[in-house]
């Protein structure tokens, strides 16, 4: 239905096709068309307007709203922020020590910031506990029991800048990552799992 | 750690902040909202002619979006996302408002309406010429201002945020040819109607 929707001037030519040359100098038609040539200029009357809206507009400060609209929405946000699950670090006679999945993801970012090339995006963790029977361990081999500690799989999604050696640059990331997680919350990342979902233009 | 996260990364892509947004980032959500908001307002005023009302637009359409953010599949979309929302929260007041009462602009009653006419006077340049593109755009706007809702929305989605066809067409639940169509018979009733202005 579009196509014959789109208004005809009365020699036949479509306004669409009117306003989509209106830059180019007139076709021979047009400098003869009365009805083109009405068209035309109010056409072009109506583009400068345009453009002067939108520019004005944009640096018109009556059109914004008042800064406590972005403080409200950022309120709500704040009071229904998802933390992720709660994540056991330490458990001792007298407590636990707990942190948020959302935190530490915060700490795993923070520490990928600082390698060139690599935009972190979601992140999820788990945990393992060591004391956990028959895992990672083959059978039949005894004596890490006492001196295992649960540890941290990580999977990190990120964007890779375009042109970067990925393999290698994964490998710094992993790397960083692997460090600064017992120097923050003293359990070592048993798993660093990494995929690159996207590349960035820079 | 406090709720604000890590310090922000200045040169991130937006499909990154959008992905740490979803997953909780505080902010990496205010990022989006600072990015959004006058965008938001911009498209929810020129629909609303509202100060008040394209305000609680803008906080709606963007609490809004911080709940539906995980459920958003493709990170590279969220532009389109959330102006689909802030569009058609925008229709939906305007319905509300057409069923509680007429409150539609006349077009004899246009120039009188200042709420409709916002000027902005570019500096520098004579008194007579400013004068006369104050006044060409206050006739766009109040031109505009006699477009059905769902039309003024289309030409305010392309001419004024430069919003894709097939992005438009999602919004309004119309084909991108039907999109071209709109377009092309909201621009020429605005030119034909700020022709009789003279």
């Amino acid at each position: 239905m579009a196509l014959e929707d789109i208004p005809r001037l009365g020699c036949g030519r479509s306004i669409d096709r009117i306003w989509a040359t209106i830059d180019r100098p007139p076709t021979a038609h047009e400098e003869h068309c009365e009805q083109c040539q009405t068209a035309r200029t109010r056409l072009q009357r109506l583009g400068e307007a345009t453009r002067l809206l939108r520019q004005s507009d944009l640096h018109d400060p009556a059109l914004k709203p008042r800064p406590g609209i972005k403080n409200a929405i950022m309120d709500v946000a704040r009071a229904e922020v998802r933390r992720g699950s709660s994540i056991l670090l330490r458990s001792a006679d007298n407590g636990t020590t707990e942190i948020s999945e959302q935190a530490l993801s915060s700490l795993i970012r923070i520490a990928a910031a600082a390698i060139p090339g690599v935009h972190s995006r979601r992140c999820r963790i788990e945990i393992r506990s060591a004391s956990l029977p028959g895992e990672d361990r083959p059978s039949g081999t005894t004596g890490t029991t006492t001196t295992a500690r649960p540890r941290l799989i990580v999977n990190l999604w990120v964007a890779a800048a375009q042109g970067i050696i990925i393999p290698r640059t994964m490998e710094a990331l992993r790397q960083k990552i692997s460090n600064a997680l017992p120097a923050c919350v003293g359990i070592s990342a048993g798993t660093v799992n990494i995929t690159v979902e996207d590349l960035y233009d820079v | 750690m406090g709720d604000h996260g890590p310090g922000f990364e200045p040169d991130l892509d937006e499909a990154s902040i959008v992905a740490r947004a979803q997953d909780g980032d505080l902010a990496a959500f205010e990022h989006l909202v600072l990015t959004y908001q006058y965008r938001l307002f911009r498209l929810a005023y020129r629909m609303l002619n509202d100060h008040g009302e394209a305000e609680d637009m803008v906080q709606e359409t963007l609490t809004t979006s911080w709940r539906g953010l995980p459920m958003l599949a493709d990170v590279d979309a969220f532009g389109g996302w959330i102006y689909r929302l802030a569009t058609n929260k925008c229709l939906d007041l305007l319905r509300k408002r057409s069923a509680h009462a007429v409150n539609c602009i006349q077009p004899e009653d246009m120039d009188t309406i200042p709420e409709a006419c916002a000027r902005a006077v570019p500096r520098g340049s004579d008194p007579a010429h400013e004068a006369e593109w104050s006044a060409e755009q206050d006739r766009l706007t109040a031109v505009l201002n006699t477009l059905p809702p769902a039309q003024r929305a289309c030409w305010l989605l392309r001419e004024m945020h430069g919003r894709s066809y097939a992005e438009i067409g999602v919004t309004l639940k119309i084909s991108p040819t039907t999109v071209r169509g709109t377009l092309a018979r909201a621009r020429h009733q605005i030119a034909e109607g700020m022709s009789e202005w003279r």
